[in-house]
């Protein structure tokens, strides 16, 4: 780890910092601005006791009080009390529920890898063969299908089929723990975003096998399997891991209408109860950690990048970087060639 | 250029295919205003949860409502969430676009930090956030929701074309003649990012019309009884097993018109991209 | 053909075939070219009817190729050093640790300044003279019997070019290996090539010694490319020659000598048939009816 890479690191943990802060603030102060009685649900209809709410909550404070106490909270790690159910701290809910969403997100990114880019691969060594074309169509039918059709579908399937056909041994479907639960809404979510990394894996080996320096090497006379892995991959996949950084953030928004289907208590299905219940701050908190992780995820991949690609690696990361990033973001919508 | 572009269009059989299918979709819209079958807002039109029959050729829903009806509304609400949303943002995008590139400075500076700071944000979340908090339900609010989202795409995409167009001979000699800036941007280095603009512009659509699915779905769409495919989807979601046809038919019709959209949207992107050989 | 040790140069306008004709013996020719007839030896081994493995021992090993741009011909995310010890280690003439102990004496024999440390850069930490001499010593590395050079200096600068040239001639006394060096610049064959061989829209006209060649071309074409070449020596009012026309559409190749639409020299039976390759002095073969002896003697006699 060279200096340079360290301060690099810096740079983006603060820009990440920042960012979160920023946003989470415009969201608190947006909130804020509503008129006073949005903030508590229709329920104590007693002044006195809505008084009372109201002063525990800070929340007769003017609001730039109100907005200094809440981020001196958040910088401590403290995102605050949830409104709608007293005492119940929301750091902790965050926390808990983050890791159930992590286990359905990691799933789901498993299989947005593994079956993107091996079909991807595959369809660019067999190019114009029957087996890149329907797999190119399936991708385009894949990516036009937002997560809660698949989800219907592979419903569908598993409990008038499947749950016939094994006995009722595949799927419960509502619920969460047991780890026949995870496929299901983890392919929901996966499916999408493997139709696009489908796309971009092929696109980029089939421009890179018909580079020079792969020429070159089938012309030392190397084996097959080291031309496309060493040669062909290695630089094909250099797009590919770029993207991972939006396709997280798309995996992150379809897992808020897939644990709202399949009613698993993750955060986003605590995020769209809690817009329901107008529990705000709970909203602003579930959004700063979203915030922080979407930071995080593009920060991985902007590490990783320079160590697959050395052409990058030189101080001034920043603008190449934030520009390469750019340029490959365009690409999502990819060529079909 | 684009008599060129026209002919590679025909001939991707894909694009044509998506065209023809959006062609139909507008027209279901624009018919669903004046007329549908029976009005989407009645209920008990017969036994609910009928399948189809003669009667209504795609069956009735929990409430005893006319699906094809409410089908063909739904296909109103898309079209004009998708192509207010693609219109809004991409004005929005373009100015903005156009005036950070050309002019630099601190409009520049404004433009690239937001651009910067809401990449990567989960848009959903946040079209979320301001339909639920701002609490009206309305069409136009949803558009200027998802417009607040979309925008940013569009200018980071006319900054970068504006920023190259900029350098090229044909402004100085413009310049030179003494044109003033305003005039140069309409004329002349607007008309050259046209191609990309209009790619992109094709590509909010169907997000567009997903993110609306997508809000109607989780309840926080347009107000019912106003149909809409995702809230129509939800709720057949609780009828799946014994009426599948409730959720099967508008799930359907969304995708096909993504996947039309999509399909056009790719053929426009090679047809206007010059570099593109099979 | 090309004999042990030989260095020939294959020269022509570009399209001409030449680095068709080359890719072609190691059957690089991407979909969807193939070889339709034809024999290539090597060796007495027939090229063309090798299996998949008998081929891929046979390139890098028995004739190794280098291409024109070194850039884009090398693999930019590997290091140099690892390229080439990687193009020994294929064909198992040297384990790992032999060949990672060859790599930096190959990079000191093509003269690349400090070698230890240069072969831990990548590509794009190089200039484009040293890329190329990195190319040929992983061309070189696995000591094959042909060194097939396509165009290897016509991305460089004279300086650089001359430099590379002259390293292949080193290369070429000191480790008994053929070289053909594929070009379109006649001074670069002269300096290197002890054979030439012209080529015209897919067809050789004309071979033979360089000297020869050079001294006295017998195809019209060879001919007018030398008379093309601007001199030092002339002064303001000599014209410069051209050769008028474009290379033939080969999909709709004319009748008769491939050249004869462009050729001054040209008579009747040239677009009636084409010429057979024959010889026309010792070791010199020309492709054409008329011969420049002939057509320089005619035009003596008429004026």
């Amino acid at each position: 780890m060279t200096r340079g890479t360290l301060i690099y690191i810096g740079q983006r943990l603060l820009l990440i910092t920042l960012t979160a802060l920023i946003v989470s603030s415009i969201v608190f102060i947006g909130v804020h601005q509503l008129p006073g009685n949005a903030f508590l649900s229709e329920r104590s209809p007693n002044p006195l006791a809505e008084q009372q709410l109201v002063h525990h909550y800070g929340l007769d404070r003017p609001w730039p009080v109100q907005y200094v106490s809440w981020l001196t909270g958040v910088l401590h790690g403290d995102l605050g009390e949830s409104l709608v159910n007293r005492g119940v701290k929301i750091t902790p809910l965050v926390l808990r529920e983050a890791r159930v969403s992590a286990t359905l997100g990691f799933w789901a990114m498993v299989f947005t890898i593994t079956l993107g880019m091996s079909l991807g691969i595959l369809a660019a060594v067999k190019q114009n063969t029957l087996l890149d074309y329907v797999a190119s169509f399936c991708a385009v039918i894949g990516y036009s299908m937002p997560s809660f059709v698949t989800a219907t579908f592979l419903v569908l399937l598993t409990v008038t089929g499947f749950f016939a056909w094994s006995g009722g041994l595949v799927y419960e479907n509502i619920g969460w723990g047991k780890p026949e639960q995870i496929p299901v809404p983890a392919i929901s979510l996966g499916l999408l975003p493997s139709a696009i990394i489908f796309r971009l894996t092929r696109a980029s080996m089939l421009e890179v096998i018909r580079q020079d320096y792969v020429r070159t090497a089938w012309a030392k006379g190397l084996r097959s399997r080291i031309v496309i892995i060493r040669h062909a991959l290695r630089n094909a996949l250099i797009p590919v891991i770029t993207i991972l950084g939006p396709i997280t953030t798309g995996v992150i928004t379809g897992s808020i209408v897939i644990e709202y289907i399949f009613g698993i208590p993750g955060l986003g299905k605590e995020f769209i109860n809690s817009i329901a219940n107008r529990d705000y701050n709970v909203v602003i908190g579930v959004f700063t950690f979203y915030a922080i992780l979407v930071g995080i995820a593009n920060l991985l991949v902007d590490l990783v990048y320079p160590i697959l690609d050395p052409r990058i690696r030189s101080d001034g990361h920043l603008t190449q970087l934030f520009r390469a990033r750019c340029h490959f973001r365009r690409h999502r919508h990819l060529r079909s060639r | 250029m684009w008599q060129d572009a026209w002919r590679r269009l025909r001939r991707n059989r894909l694009a044509l295919v998506g065209m023809a299918i959006v062609t139909i979709l507008i027209l279901t819209a624009i018919i669903s205003a004046f007329w549908t079958p029976y009005p989407v807002w009645i209920q008990s039109l017969g036994p609910t949860y009928q399948g189809p029959t003669a009667k209504h050729l795609f069956g009735l829903d929990d409430s005893g409502r006319d699906i094809l009806s409410r089908l063909m509304g739904g296909a109103q609400v898309s079209m004009i969430v998708g192509v207010g949303t693609a219109t809004l943002s991409s004005i929005i995008g373009i100015v903005l676009g156009l005036l950070a590139g050309f002019y630099r400075g601190w409009v520049d500076a404004v433009v690239s930090l937001l651009i910067n700071i809401f990449y990567g944000l989960p848009d959903l979340l946040i079209v979320l956030l301001i339909v639920a908090v701002t609490q009206q339900r309305g069409l136009q609010n949803i558009i200027l929701a998802i417009s607040l989202t979309a925008w940013l795409g569009m200018a980071r995409l006319v900054r970068g074309q504006t920023l190259s167009l900029r350098e090229r001979e044909f402004v100085e000699a413009a310049r030179s003649v003494g044109t003033r800036d305003v005039h140069l941007l309409i004329r002349h280095i607007f008309p050259n990012a046209l191609g990309p603009i209009i790619v992109q512009a094709t590509f909010v659509i169907p997000a567009a019309i997903l993110f609306e699915a997508f809000l109607s779905y989780l309840g926080f769409g347009v107000k019912p009884p106003t149909p809409s495919w995702g809230a129509m989807a939800s709720e057949g979601y609780r009828s799946l097993q014994f009426a599948p046809h409730i959720i099967l038919i508008p799930a359907a019709a969304l995708c096909l018109t993504l996947m039309a959209f999509n399909f056009m949207g790719d053929g426009l992107r090679d047809a206007l991209d010059p570099r593109m050989r099979r | 053909m090309v004999h042990k040790g030989e260095t020939v140069g294959i020269v022509g306008e570009s399209g001409c075939g030449k680095s068709v004709t080359a890719l072609s013996v190691l059957r690089l020719i991407p979909d969807p070219g193939k070889i339709v007839g034809g024999h290539i030896f090597f060796k007495d081994r027939e090229v063309t009817r090798m299996s998949a493995e008998e081929l891929r021992e046979f390139r890098g090993n028995d004739v190794a190729m280098i291409f024109q741009d070194p850039m884009t011909s090398l693999n930019p995310v590997l290091r140099i050093g690892f390229q080439i010890k990687e193009a020994m280690v294929a064909h198992e003439r040297f384990d790992n640790n032999a060949a990672e102990e060859r790599v930096v004496p190959m990079l000191k024999k093509v003269r690349i300044p400090a070698p230890k440390d240069r072969a831990k850069n990548y590509p794009h930490q190089f200039s484009g003279g040293m890329r190329q001499r990195a190319m040929i010593a992983m061309g070189l590395s696995n000591e094959p019997g042909l060194l097939i050079a396509d165009e290897p200096t016509t991305a460089l600068d004279v300086t650089v070019q001359a430099q590379i040239i002259e390293l292949l001639r080193d290369l070429n006394r000191e480790m008994g290996t053929a070289v053909v060096l594929i070009t379109h610049n006649l001074a670069v064959v002269a300096s290197l090539c002890t054979r030439v061989i012209v080529m015209y829209a897919g067809r050789i006209v004309e071979q033979g010694p360089t000297r020869q060649i050079f001294y006295n071309p017998q195809h019209p074409y060879t001919w007018s490319l030398l008379q093309s070449i601007p001199r030092i020596d002339s002064t303001q009012h000599d014209k410069l020659l051209t050769i008028s026309g474009l290379p033939p559409d080969l999909s709709n190749p004319p009748p008769g000598c491939l050249f004869h639409p462009r050729c001054r020299f040209r008579v009747d039976r040239c677009s009636k048939q084409e010429p057979p390759l024959e010889e026309v002095g010792p070791g010199q073969d020309a492709r054409c009816w008329v011969l420049m002896k002939n057509a320089l003697a005619g035009a003596e006699s008429t004026s």
